[in-house]
Parts: C-alpha cells; structure tokens; sequence
C-alpha cells in the first residue's frame, strides 16, 4: 500500500525527531548557562533590574529591621533570649514555655523543619522584649519525647541581672552522655 | 531538606523541563549555598542568621546577616559570614552581587576552607553563566575537600564543566573515579551519557544510561532520573534500529510520571519498528487520551492511523485522521483563546495561583493539571522555555516584593504613631519638670551655704570656743555675762569681790569645757559643711541632668522619626518602580508566551496538513483499488 511506504519513511522521520527531541534537550542541560546568555536584550536589561530592585530591597530591609529593634527594644532595655541545641540526641524538641517574672511571655511549637535547622547549628532568637534594669527570673520548660521515645517535660530557670546593656540569654539543650540524658542549660551573655 | 537533596531536586526538576517539553533546561535557577553544621556558634546574632538559612528562608537570613553585620555583632564569624552572604546573594539570582563579594573574600588573608568554597561558588556562578574557562579556573583552586554535599557537587560540577567544554574523555575518567552514596555521580553518568550519544560515542553512552537506568529505584528524584535515563536510552536504540532493546528500556519508565507521555510515544514507535503495529497501537491509543496540547500526544493523533493503515485498516485509519484534523483544529481554536487571554493582562497572577508551593520533585510536571483556563492552559508548556521560566521567578520574586514592601509600610505607620505618642507623653511631663526644677532653689542654698563657712571661718580664726558651745553652754554663758554685768554695778566691798570672784571661777569653768569640746565641734561643724557642700553638688549635677533629659527627650524621639520618614520615603520611591518593572515583566512575558503558542499554532497547523495529505494519500489508494 502506498500509504505504507509513505508512513514507513515519516515513521522514520519521526523517531528521528523524537531522538534528537529527547537528546538535544539533555545536552541543554550541560549548556544551561548557555541557555540563560541566549536571553534575548530586552530579558537581559530587565534581570539587572530586577537584580539592583533586590539589592535596593535588601538595603532597606536591613536598614528597617534596624530601626525596628533599636525603636521597640532599646539596648538599655533589651532582653533576648535563644534556643540552640548542641547534639540532642535524647531529646526531641516538641514545644517551649518561656516565662518571665512568673509572666509566660512565649510558648513555642516547632515544625520538622525548624528542629532540622537547630541541629544543623541554628540558634532561635526566641524571645525578644524589655525589662527594667535590676533582678528577674527566667523559667523554661520543654516539652518532647525524651530517650525510648518517651514523653519528656523539664524545666529550668535562671535569675539574671539587667544593666543597661541588652541582656542576651541563651538556652541550651545537650547531651549528658554519662547518664544518657538530655540537658537544659543557660548561659547568659552580656 | 536536606540541602543535597534539594540541589538534587533542582536538578531534576531542570531534566523534567528538558525532556518532556523539548526545550532549554532551568538548573542555573536559583542555587542554594550550602553549609555544613558549624562546629561551635560563638555569636548568637549569626546562629539566628544560620536557623533562618537552614530553613531555605534565604532572604529573612539575609536581611539578618546584613543587619548583624551593619551593627558590628558577627564577631568571630565574619568571614563565614561573608561566605554565606554571597552564597545567599547567588540563591536570590544576584550574581554580580555575588562576585563581588567572593571577589573581595579572596583579596584577604581568609583559610583555606573559605577560599575553596568561595572558588567553588566562583566556579558554579561562572558555571551558570556560560564561562567554562574560568569556572574551570575556579575549581583548580580548590585544594582541599570541600565539607558535607559540597564536595559531590563540586566533582558534578567539575563534570558539567568539562562536559560543557566538550571535554567529555576527561568527564569520563572524572567519573569513572567517582563512587559515592549520595547519588550525585548518578546525575553526573547521565550526563555524560547524553553527552557522548550526541559526541558520536553512542556505544559509551548507552553504557552510562543503562548504568542509571538500572538502578535500585530509591526515593522520587532516583525514580525520576532513572526515568529519564530509560527514556534517553530507549530514544537512542530506537535512532540505532534496536527496537526490541529500545522497547525494553522504555518499558522500564512509569506509567505515571514527566516522562510517561514520551515513553507511550517511543514505545510504540519502537513496537512499529519492530513490525509489530497492532502492538503499537496499545501505548498510542492510551497516549491519545491525554491532553491534546502535549505534543506526544499530538503525535499520537498522526501515529495511531499510521497503525491502522499499516494493517491495512484503511477505513479506520482514515477515521482516524479525520479525528486527527479537528483535534488540531480545536486545538488551534484553544492556543487562540489563550493569545487572547494573554492579551488581556493578568496572566501570570493566574499562573503563579496555580503554581503548586515549593519546588518538589515534579512540581513543573504537575502544572500539567492546571486549571484548564485560557490563561493557565500552557502553562507547562511555556515553563519549559528558560527563558519564560526565569522571567516567571523574576515576576515571583517581584511580586513577594511588593507584599514586603506593603508590611514595611504599615509598620511605619505604627512607628510613626508610636513616636508621635511618646512626643506627646513628653511634651504632658515637660511642664511638671519646669514647675519642679524651678521650685528647686539651689542658689539660695549655695548662698546659705557659702554664709555658713564663711561664719565657721572667723570662729576659727578668732577661735572663739563660746560660739561653737551647745545651746545649753550658750545659754549659761549668755547668765554669766549678765551676773557680771551686775557684779560690776555693785558697790564695792567683800561681797562685790567674792561674787566676782565666784563669777569668774563658774566663767572659767564654762570656758574650760567650751574650750575642751571646741575643737571637736569645729572638726564636726567642718565635716558637716563638707558634707553640705558635697549635698549640694549632687543636687546641681541632678537638676543638670533633669534639664538636660528634658532637652535631649525630644531630640531622641526626632532622630527616630526622621529615619521613619527617611525609610518611608525609600519605600515609596521602591513601590513603583516594583511595580514598573512587575509590568514590564509581565509584558516581556506575554510576548514570550504568545510566541511560544504562535509556534505551537504553527506545529498543529503543519501536523494538521500531514493529517490531510496522509488521508487524501488514502482516498487515493483506495481509488486506485476500485479501478478496474
């Protein structure tokens, strides 16, 4: 039948084109960056301005994160507190309780995420308010699952001195390899 | 995430694009730093700046990290500091931002461990924009091991390069060195599978892809990669004539996933090649129950009567085509309805709410379920083209600046108002400090002060004993001037002489005992005065300071507000031009996208011509059968 011919010769035709459809992408891949200097004039001029935009946004981020601390919590007030956690293999972070002068001033839930990132080496500010410069108290308790899995809450508290300098305080969660235990500290910085 | 893993996902997701979309890859999007975990954070400011990156919040990590920086709080961690900005400069697709700040990290004195990985960004960033020559200068200057995933990206790096210079005898032997667990060097043989397939070494190349082809599949970037592995490998049997090696390999890729639509395809080409077309109809026809707007599947509307007409089932193949023209034709009706949608503005607002979150394994692939509205229904199909892709994170990116911008404008507001609310408790407290500072007569104290010592003075000098007596002493003395007085009036006589003598002896007596307490009531008078005078030092430095709290309060509070009204007036300055460049984006945008469907338009159009030639080719088979 003629139209066998005539498809048999386009069948080829179209493998052909399916291969180099297939292949020629691939190497695209290597030549990517090639890809992205074919931009035409107008994509290029308009990426650099977009790049200085960002630029520009950054710059003024961190200008109004500045404004933002030194306006609400001035240094001779600032009090911060961080979360860090070095090893905690006994211990699964689940949520914290942060009170203040017997006042709760934050109960934090983490997200998988959020505990990736404090093992990885993250510190959390997790609070960030004023005090009075004198004598407070500081009391955390967290919650999560402890060494078998099992259902771990302990507290720990700290009574600190404000002056006139920010006050940095920061809650550690380790391992006590002795006991096979996890263990809450704070260190306080000035 | 681990951050491996999510490089990894670009990179597939760039193979995705590539594929099954026939067009240019995306991988020099956005590329993550990367970090290992520190061993010991000794400044909480850049710990906070690390829980931010670690979370892929690259831009709030950012904005810390500058902060920190502009306060001087990163301490000991300033040139990792630098380091991870510019990576996260490169991840916000600012490259010469980037640069300059590898540049300036590798003009000092930094460790060894920094300047390879900022010769190792170097290298990527160069990598990216086209320069193999000095991305491959960059990664000669690594000396060490770079840490944790960075050093399987570094060698799949090195790889592309080398690849990319077509350098693909070196590629090999970097490879054929490389074993590792993470499967970075599975994404590497794959390319330089393709690579030689397309050098003219396909017998190396089928190889490498059978290599990764076979693979155990892992987890859904594993499957995906050896999806595409299959896929490449079936394609470049099928250009050698080894269908049944070419059916078995495309047998091996899913029936669900981004490369199932080009498999169905190859399948059945390599079934027919295999003269075996009423097997090849199998994956054809269940190819032709997908969308018409892919271009397998358009294919397939061409291939599924070729099967039936190569069985000599002239009828239904002419069915077929029939069916062919006005799906194209529909088709054509629909890609004009999008042009026309284009047209009208909006469309990437549309295609960003149907662009699924995050960037997953597939997720270009699942936009082939978008809505199917004129606006979103190519949407795949435009994502495949770099250059569209790039322009659509760019307008993204826009878009989540103005939502910052907008925040950053509300919060100036409540600045604004916080300030002008302690101006106000200022100015309420500022006339009860002028009534109080001017009760306080600190002047007249002085004055009674200085009357007191210069009193003390002359008692000293005189060192007269009487006047520093106690009340009761003073009292008696004042009794024995006045007996004197009359002692004296008396006519003189024994009597007058023994009261005088008697007077005397009591003034002697009083005399004795002032005289003896003198000098300890002068040393407490002195130390009471001094102790005055210190008193009286406090209260004039104390008034100094209230007047001066009460002159430096306002001046405290304008120094706030003017950097309000500084920011709020850059903010401004920012919004439109977000805007300017958002419109210009989408503008540039629509025109790629409408060029894009013109071309497609133009495909259909040419298959809808073949469609028609292979039918009247039929009609005219079958007149020359009738003829006698």
């Amino acid at each position: 039948m003629n139209t066998s011919g005539c498809g048999r010769g386009r069948i080829r035709l179209a493998v052909l084109a399916c291969a180099a459809a297939v292949l020629v992408p691939g190497a695209a891949l290597f030549h990517s960056s090639a890809a992205a200097t074919e931009a035409t004039p107008d994509t290029r001029s308009l990426d650099q301005d977009v790049q200085g935009l960002k630029k520009e946004l950054i710059d003024l981020n961190r200008d109004l994160f500045r404004l933002e601390e030194e306006l609400l919590y001035p240094a001779s007030t600032q009090v911060a507190v961080f979360l860090s956690v070095n090893l905690g293999t006994f211990f699964a972070l689940d949520s914290v309780q942060l009170r203040l002068d017997g006042k709760e001033v934050a109960n934090y839930l983490y997200t998988d995420r959020e505990v990736e990132a404090l093992h990885r080496g993250g510190v959390q500010k997790l609070y960030l308010g004023n005090l009075k410069a004198g004598e407070h108290e500081l009391v955390a308790v967290f919650t999560g699952k402890g060494p078998h899995d099992r259902d771990y809450r302990r507290g720990t508290s700290v009574s600190f001195e404000k002056s006139v300098g920010a006050k940095y305080v920061e809650l550690r969660i380790t391992d006590r390899e002795a006991s096979l235990q996890p263990e809450f500290t704070v260190r306080q910085w000035e | 995430m681990s951050r491996s893993r999510r490089h990894r996902l670009a990179v597939v997701v760039a193979c995705c694009t590539v594929l099954a979309c026939g067009a240019r890859a995306a991988d020099s999007a956005a590329s993550a730093p990367d970090l290992p975990p520190p061993a010991k954070i000794d400044d909480l400011d850049y710990g906070d700046v690390l829980f931010h990156f670690f979370q892929d919040d690259y831009f709030e990590a950012l904005v810390r990290l500058e902060a920190s920086r502009d306060m001087a709080r990163l301490g000991p961690h300033a040139a990792d500091a630098d380091l991870l900005s510019g990576g996260l400069y490169l991840s916000l697709g600012m490259h010469a931002e980037a640069t300059t700040i590898f540049d300036r990290l590798l003009a000092g004195p930094v460790p060894r461990s920094v300047s390879d990985r900022a010769h190792f960004y170097l290298a990527r960033i160069g990598y990216q924009r086209g320069y193999y020559a000095e991305a491959w200068r960059s990664l000669e200057r690594i000396h060490g091991v770079l840490p944790g995933p960075l050093e399987a990206e570094r060698r799949l790096l090195a790889a592309n390069v080398l690849m990319a210079a077509e350098r693909f005898g070196e590629a090999a032997t970097l490879l054929e060195r490389w074993s590792d667990d993470t499967g970075w060097s599975s994404y590497a043989r794959f390319n330089l599978g393709v690579a030689l397939v397309r050098s003219g070494d396909p017998a190396r190349g089928r190889a490498l892809l059978e290599v990764v082809g076979s693979m155990a599949p892992g987890d859904e970037e594993q499957r995906a990669l050896r999806d595409r592995a299959n896929l490449a490998l079936g394609f470049t049997l099928l250009q050698q004539h080894d269908a049944e090696s070419a059916v078995a390999a495309l047998a091996r890729v899913r029936l669900t996933g981004p490369f199932t639509n080009r498999a169905l395809l190859g399948l059945g080409w390599a079934e027919a090649d295999a003269n075996r077309p009423e097997r090849a109809l199998v994956p054809w026809l269940e190819l032709r129950e997908g969308r018409v707007l892919d271009a397998a599947v358009q294919e397939s509307f061409l291939a599924v009567p070729y099967a039936y007409a190569t069985l000599a089932s002239t009828g239904q193949a002419a069915e077929q085509y029939r069916l062919a023209v006005a799906a194209y034709g529909a088709e054509s009706v629909r890609i004009d309805e999008s042009i026309t949608a284009i047209r009208s503005g909006g469309f990437l607002d549309a295609i960003l709410e149907a662009t699924p979150e995050g960037e997953g394994v597939g997720w270009l692939w699942q936009l082939q379920s978008a809505p199917d509205a004129p606006h979103t229904r190519y949407l795949y199909h435009l994502l495949a083209s770099h250059e569209f892709h790039e322009g659509l994170r760019n307008y993204r990116d826009l878009r989540i600046m103005r939502g910052n911008l907008e925040r950053w404008s509300g919060s100036l507001e409540v600045f604004d108002g916080m300030i002008e609310a302690r101006e106000a408790a200022i100015a309420d407290r500022l006339p009860r400090k002028a009534r109080a500072l001017e009760a306080l007569d600190v002047d007249l104290l002085e004055r009674r002060h200085a009357g007191l010592a210069a009193r003390l003075a002359a008692v000293t000098r005189q060192r007269d004993v009487v006047a520093l007596g106690t009340v009761e002493q003073a009292r008696q003395w004042q009794h024995l001037e006045r007996a004197e007085a009359r002692v004296a009036a008396l006519p003189p006589g024994d009597r007058r002489d023994a009261l005088a003598e008697r007077v005397r002896l009591l003034r002697g007596s009083v005399l004795w005992d002032l005289d003896a307490a003198y000098k300890l009531s002068l040393w407490k008078l002195k130390a009471s005065l001094g102790e005055t005078a210190a008193a009286l030092d406090e209260l004039r430095r104390r008034r100094d300071l209230v007047e001066a709290a009460a002159e430096s309060a306002p001046r405290g509070t304008e120094g706030f507000a003017d950097r309000v009204v500084e920011l709020a007036r850059r903010v401004k300055r920012l919004q439109p031009r977000i805007e300017a460049a958002a419109a210009a984006q989408e503008r540039l945008l629509a025109s790629l996208a409408i060029r894009e469907l013109e071309a497609q338009k133009a495909r259909l159009a040419n298959y809808g011509m073949q469609a028609q030639f292979a039918l009247a080719a039929l009609y005219d088979g079958a007149v020359a059968e009738a003829a006698p």
